[in-house]
């Protein structure tokens, strides 16, 4: 594992959640280190973009429309760029749908319980 | 007044009935070994009664004039035949005109092939109307061209049509996009609620129930302007998380439709069904399946019109009857049903349960 790697020392997965909708994003962000994950949280691409100068993320989990047209695919260049996984949490299956052929990463779709999130971000590793 | 009215409508009513003697205006002014005997008969004919607008346009003399317009081109385009004979046809054309349809015409002209466009033209009124332009060449029967045949139909309303089923489908596409995000918020409430109080189970529980019901009423929304639900569908769409590699349930009914508020207690009923299957029944295992029937019955002597779900469970372990608790799925169903007017029955067999669930239902539509 390189330096900028983020794994925690205890070992856990740092995550990256991308997600524009408050209540959503606190529930996964709780559940996420329920789970012994360590969540990172962004409502917006910017925000994403800017985390991960910070700290790489071992895996995501992006929503796709995150408001005002805009969408994670910056993001998702990022992250396809840095080899980190990660896969799309969204309720509009015919947008994702293009982001998906692009960068062919899982889907789960909205609503998904949380805790079958956590899940399927911690097989992505 | 009236009468003046009623005579007007009466001319008018004649001139529209009128024989079209443009064609046989046409030939008498156009050398015989064009159109000569039958042809010229058939052609007379045919574009006299033709409802669909004609033109033929003259590829050898300059700027490509109309030679020929029968009258279903002057009612369509509003013009005299005097304002159009003589014309190149872009007069039709407007501001608003798309250049690249446009453009497909020269070529087809220049390569003397058939084109198909639709081209958004103007009447002489200045009223838009969309023009399906048909275009090709006609030869002499030595191979020599002699017109440009072009055929109009005015396609206004299939484009109308269109752009209003354009409409509903974003418009139904971002409800059901809304909807899923709307229960994704109120499943993370519930969530941090239970997480709150330390109800984790109980509000995982809750959510479950409401993603089912959340799900029954997903493939809904794209006919929502129907007032009805396709009840397969919906059972469907609430049952796929149990059966995610499609092997596991088969699906018997068809076709049935269905109030959406009858929607919310089969979902949820169904919900309950597979649930208590996962703990106990068919999906506890590997290899148990389900069949799920439904059907409309007529009203009997002693029972209504109704909707007749069967749930039937094969290959699980063997189950005996369980103690109903109450708040157990089992008497959350026998609730609802109850409310609905329904009734439920239970048949705990050798290899697995089978369910009945009749629910009165007026005016279900195959």
């Amino acid at each position: 594992m390189t330096d900028g790697a983020a794994t925690m020392d205890n070992g856990s997965l740092t995550v990256l959640i991308l997600e524009d909708e408050p209540m959503i994003l606190w529930d996964l962000e709780q559940e996420f280190s329920d789970a012994g994950l360590h969540p990172i949280t962004a409502r917006s691409a910017e925000q994403a973009l800017d985390l991960i100068g910070h700290t790489v993320p071992d895996v995501a989990v992006l929503d796709v429309n995150l408001g005002d047209g805009k969408t994670c695919e910056p993001v998702a260049d990022r992250l396809s760029q840095l080899g980190v996984p990660f896969l799309i949490h969204s309720g509009d299956l015919d947008r994702a749908g293009e982001v998906v052929r692009r960068f062919d990463v899982p889907v789960m779709p909205k609503p998904t319980p949380a805790y079958l999130l956590a899940e399927a971000a911690r097989a992505l590793r | 007044m009236e009468e003046g009215k009623r005579n007007m409508t009466n001319e008018r009513d004649q001139v529209h009935r009128a024989y079209d003697d443009s064609p046989q205006r046409f030939l008498d002014g156009n050398e015989q070994d064009k159109f000569a005997g039958a042809d010229s008969v058939l052609f007379e004919q045919a574009m006299a009664q033709t409802r669909m607008a004609i033109c033929l346009s003259d590829p050898h003399a300059d700027d490509f004039p109309v030679v020929f317009a029968n009258r279903a081109f002057l009612e369509l385009t509003g013009y005299l035949e005097d304002e159009v004979v003589g014309r190149n046809c872009r007069f039709l054309q407007g501001p608003e005109t798309d250049p690249v349809n446009v453009a497909k015409v020269r070529t087809a002209i220049e390569d003397e092939t058939v084109v198909v466009v639709e081209l958004l033209n103007y009447r002489k009124d200045g009223t838009r109307f969309w023009n399906a332009l048909h275009l090709g060449p006609i030869y002499n029967e030595d191979g020599k061209l002699l017109y440009y045949f072009g055929s109009q139909w005015d396609v206004s309303d299939v484009h109308a049509a269109r752009a209003e089923e354009e409409y509903a489908k974003t418009l139904s596409r971002e409800l059901s996009h809304r909807m899923k995000n709307m229960f994704a918020v109120i499943g993370s409430i519930v969530n941090i609620t239970g997480r709150t109080h330390d109800i984790r189970s109980e509000a995982r529980m809750i959510n479950e129930r409401i993603q089912a019901l959340g799900r029954a009423y997903e493939p809904t929304l794209d006919e929502a302007s129907l007032g009805s639900i396709e009840l397969g569908q919906a059972m469907r769409s609430v049952l796929a998380p149990y059966d995610p590699e499609d092997r596991r349930i088969r699906y018997l009914g068809n076709g049935l439709r269905a109030d959406p508020n009858f929607v919310s207690v089969v979902g949820l009923s169904l919900h309950e069904l597979a649930t208590n299957a996962v703990k106990h029944g068919a999906f506890s295992n590997e290899t148990g399946t389900v069949s799920v029937d439904w059907k409309h019955r007529d009203a009997a002597h002693d029972t209504p019109e109704q909707i007749e779900i069967e749930w039937i469970e094969r290959g699980g372990p063997q189950v005996a009857q369980p103690v109903t608790a109450s708040g157990s799925g089992h008497s959350i169903m026998q609730s609802m049903v109850a409310m609905a007017g329904g009734t439920i029955t239970y048949d705990w067999k050798s290899d697995g349960l089978a369910v009945t669930i009749a629910i009165p239902h007026s005016g279900s539509a195959a």
